[in-house]
């Protein structure tokens, strides 16, 4: 049985290296990664609480979350894939036509 | 699995339009739509009809007075309202698609798919009473707005709008649902009733502190408050004007219902004093920066985009008041705001202006061509600025003068002198439309396009108009029908 602070850190972990990610990185892909990371470090802690807690409604939260993140990444790919096509490049740092 | 009556009228405001959105896009299974007329004319009708007819059956709910509810989905006034609310901008919306998708010659019926969707969720977002639904509908509403910015798929600059909105909204609905987390952990419990008297404890458990200003950072990020707005002008400008003026009407307006549902749950005084600094601090920034930006544009939609950032202002300001008074004063403000400004975006679509000609110099003289539009638009213009006898400064007053009465006199200055400041921005587009000449280059170009017509675009457009007139001549009716009755029935205040 592993302790609940020890999913806790872990998930604190994971959270901050999305948050990190999102913050420093400038390729559209690996943001979105992060992005990943950022909710699967609130579906870790979902599981792990729902445990703690022995209530139920944490586990079906995490189960629809996964699939809420699917048709996020998917809508976000196809935006990803669309960009290149037109700009060839994902760095964000350089799609910089609305300004102002 | 039965279904009691009554629960099936609590989803049926939900199913309507989801119905709509499902079928819409058999209509795009037809290759050759782009030259077949009747199939456009029965998409766009058949989001009309969805729409009229969810809107008929929630106002009929709510001349009823009744507040069904179906597990933890409450279509109670605050749902209802939202139904209304989302369904007339989604109608004024699509209305105006029409016209727009035609001048950029992309008409597909995905779009209206998309927009009905988003509406669903919407809805969802604003009769949540539990985290599950809360969060569904957040991400409901969001995810086919990303695909909207980018629907006209010819320009680049569409999608870059799409992708920033994108990359930076799911960024907040990440930090969104892991405050819910901290919240469920905290109190085992996904209800928002259980969680808003845990927050209001005394002392509260400073890993649900932490997790209300993840989730707080969420609404935020949705009504574009400063420092969570720096999408909203690239994505306004990006997006097709008639989602644009959706996007800032019911995106703000359902975020706000859905936190005032989260605060009104029942949060006493110690917990919501630490939210409502935090608001005021923020409702300040926003004010004066949105402000302040919005003085310095030269495209219309980025100026109207600022404009929306300091509408969240003053919406924040009635929260910050937190009184009934000051909350009903919120719901009679997204009431004006809706009608101003789905008529102040549609006047892009009504003059015809696609892509980046979205400027002022664009439209200098224009109003003598189409002089009930341009009167139209300058009612909507004068109703944001707040000038007395229209919508706008009903609301405003009602929020500024509840802001006094809690003794925030200096917040009610900064908004008053924030407003004053607003009338020179707001003003410069009746002045571009009537009062300017259009350089010669500008007006041969112009005689070289063919005669714009935007019939519905421009009903739209009056039917906006005419309601700014109407809910400034008549406040006292509209406040006490909707108003008044979303906070008597469904906000059970504990001061």
């Amino acid at each position: 049985m592993v302790s609940m602070n020890v999913v806790l850190f872990i998930s604190f972990l994971l959270f901050s290296v999305g948050v990190a990610g999102v913050l420093i990185r400038r390729n559209a892909l690996v943001i979105l990664m992060c992005v990943e990371l950022m909710l699967n470090a609130a579906n870790l802690n979902l599981v792990a609480f729902a445990r703690h807690s022995g209530t139920v409604g944490g586990q079906a939260f995490a189960l629809l979350v996964m699939g809420l993140a699917a048709a996020e990444v998917a809508i976000g790919l196809a935006l990803v894939v669309a960009l290149y096509r037109k700009k060839d490049t994902i760095q964000v740092d350089q799609i910089d036509l609305l300004k102002g | 699995m039965s279904m009691s009556a009554g629960e099936l009228s609590a989803i049926l405001p939900l199913l309507i339009p989801a119905l709509g959105a499902c079928l819409l896009p058999l209509a795009a299974l037809d290759k050759d739509q782009e030259t077949v007329k009747w199939v456009r004319g029965a998409m766009f009708f058949m989001a009309l009809f969805c729409l009229a007819g969810g809107f008929f059956y929630v106002t009929r709910l709510w001349a009823t007075g009744a507040q069904p509810s179906y597990g933890a989905l409450h279509m109670d006034r605050i749902g209802q309202y939202a139904g209304i609310f989302v369904m007339v901008a989604a109608a004024l919306a699509v209305l105006q698609l029409w016209d727009h998708l035609h001048q950029e010659g992309w008409v597909k019926g995905e779009t209206l798919s998309l927009l009905l969707f988003s509406v669903v969720g919407m809805i969802l977002f604003a009769s949540a009473g539990n985290l599950i639904l809360l969060f569904l509908g957040l991400e409901l509403l969001s995810v086919p707005l990303y695909a909207l910015t980018a629907t006209v798929r010819l320009r680049a600059r569409a999608f870059e709008g799409g992708m920033k909105y994108f990359l930076t909204g799911a960024v907040a609905a990440s930090c969104f649902l892991m405050g819910s987390v901290l919240l469920y952990g905290v109190t085992s419990s996904l209800d928002l009733a259980v969680i808003g008297r845990a927050l209001g404890a005394p002392r509260p458990d400073p890993l649900a502190l932490a997790g209300a200003a993840l989730v707080l950072m969420g609404f935020l990020f949705k009504i574009s408050a400063v420092p969570f707005h720096q999408w909203t002008p690239d994505v306004y400008e990006a997006a097709p004007h008639p989602i644009s003026g959706f996007m800032s009407v019911a995106t703000k307006g359902v975020a706000v219902l859905a936190f005032m549902r989260v605060l009104g749950a029942g949060v006493p005084a110690p917990g919501s004093l630490r939210i409502q600094s935090a608001l005021a601090v923020v409702a300040m920034a926003t004010l004066i920066l949105g402000n302040l930006a919005a003085l310095a544009q030269t495209n219309i939609k980025r100026m109207l985009a600022y404009s929306s950032i300091s509408h969240a202002g003053y919406i924040l300001l009635g929260l910050v008041a937190g009184t009934p008074a000051a909350y009903s004063g919120v719901l009679f403000y997204l009431l004006a705001y809706l009608a101003m400004n789905m008529g102040a975006f549609g006047i892009l679509t009504a003059l015809g202006l696609v892509g980046d000609r979205t400027t002022f110099d664009q439209v200098k003289g224009l109003g003598w061509k189409r002089p009930d539009l341009a009167i139209a638009v300058t009612l909507c213009m004068l109703s944001l600025a707040g000038i007395p006898p229209l919508a706008g400064f009903y609301g405003k007053y009602m929020i500024f003068k509840e802001l006094i009465l809690q003794g925030h006199v200096s917040m009610a200055v900064v908004g008053v002198l924030a407003s004053l400041v607003s009338v020179y921005y707001y003003l410069r587009l009746p002045v571009a439309l009537f009062l300017e000449k259009p350089s010669e280059k500008a007006e041969r170009e112009a005689a070289e396009r063919p005669a714009i017509k935007a019939p519905l675009a421009g009903a739209a457009l009056l039917v906006c108009g005419v309601l700014v007139v109407a809910m400034g001549l008549f406040p006292g009716t509209v406040y006490k029908v909707f108003a008044l009755r979303v906070v008597e029935n469904a906000f059970h205040f504990v001061r």
